[in-house]
């Protein structure tokens, strides 16, 4: 695989493909860091600690039944499985998916301005994350 | 979103309003009868992948509307009540009455109309140019 454009990631909820609702979406992994420095360093020493991943999408939002709202707004303050592939198609080495739960600590079901179409721009802590090659 | 079934819409939508003699592709040439006015659906400007997998593109799309003679106040009359935003006719509410283009887009809006002339013929029309921003 080479460089890739980044439209074509496939954004799967529970059963449901949002993709087309979705302008963009990046899972950002990240480990805190923690600070071991002793009295005899010079500088800052630091280990990793505990993953605080996280998702942010920024979603078009459609009211109609079983839909990106309703998705999103019935499940605030539960966890919903995300799952990302960066290409969609078939899982394989070059082309992994990321599974998560993720839980919906926010929803933006208004958002209106008088020049764009309704976007909820929301972020996600994420846990579980597992990457599947096939 | 299908290009032609948009303009062809668009069409539909515009012929709601009263003698509104209305094009969906752009004429060699014009004939605009006194105390009439006439509507032609631009060519559509593209942008692609408005939204992820191929699901939704942005287009957007001039409408130009023009009325008789430059000098004939009828026709700027005729003109004021089509730039109007609201009533029977309204270029903007006659779109936006279903924002949906009978489900060729997900929605629109009329942003803009700006006011100009066109010459045919060695005569100068009034016009507006209306741009209308699609999502589908």
């Amino acid at each position: 695989m080479a460089i890739f454009m980044g439209n074509k990631v496939a954004v799967i909820v529970g059963t449901s493909t949002i993709s087309s609702f979705v302008s963009t979406v990046s899972l950002n992994r990240e480990v805190e860091a923690v600070t071991i420095t002793a009295m005899n360093d010079t500088v800052q020493n630091m280990i990793g600690g505990i993953e605080v991943s996280s998702i942010s999408m920024e979603i078009f939002n459609d009211f109609a039944a079983a839909s990106v709202n309703s998705l999103f707004e019935d499940k605030i303050g539960e966890k919903l499985a995300i799952k990302l592939i960066p290409v969609t198609g078939t899982v394989t080495a070059t082309n992994p998916s990321y599974s998560m739960s993720c839980l919906i600590t926010q929803w933006t079901p208004i958002s209106g301005s008088t020049d764009s179409a309704a976007l909820a721009s929301v972020t996600f802590p994420v846990t579980a994350l597992t990457k599947a090659t096939s | 979103m299908i290009p032609s079934t948009v303009r062809t819409n668009l069409k539909t939508a515009l012929t709601a309003i009263t003698g509104l003699r209305v094009m969906d592709y752009v004429p060699d040439s014009t004939n605009v009868p006194t105390n009439n006015a006439f509507a032609v659906i631009g060519q559509l400007s593209m942008n692609y992948d408005y939204t992820l997998n191929r699901g939704f593109d942005s287009a957007t799309c001039n409408i130009i509307v023009m009325v008789g003679r430059m000098s004939e106040k009828d026709g700027q009359s005729r003109l004021d009540g089509l730039l109007s935003s609201s009533g029977s006719t309204s270029i903007k509410a006659a779109i936006e009455a279903d924002k949906t283009l009978s489900g060729a887009v997900q929605t629109l809006r009329v942003v803009s109309a700006s006011p100009g002339t066109i010459t045919s013929a060695s005569i100068d029309y009034l016009s507006y140019q209306y741009s209308v921003e699609l999502i589908g």
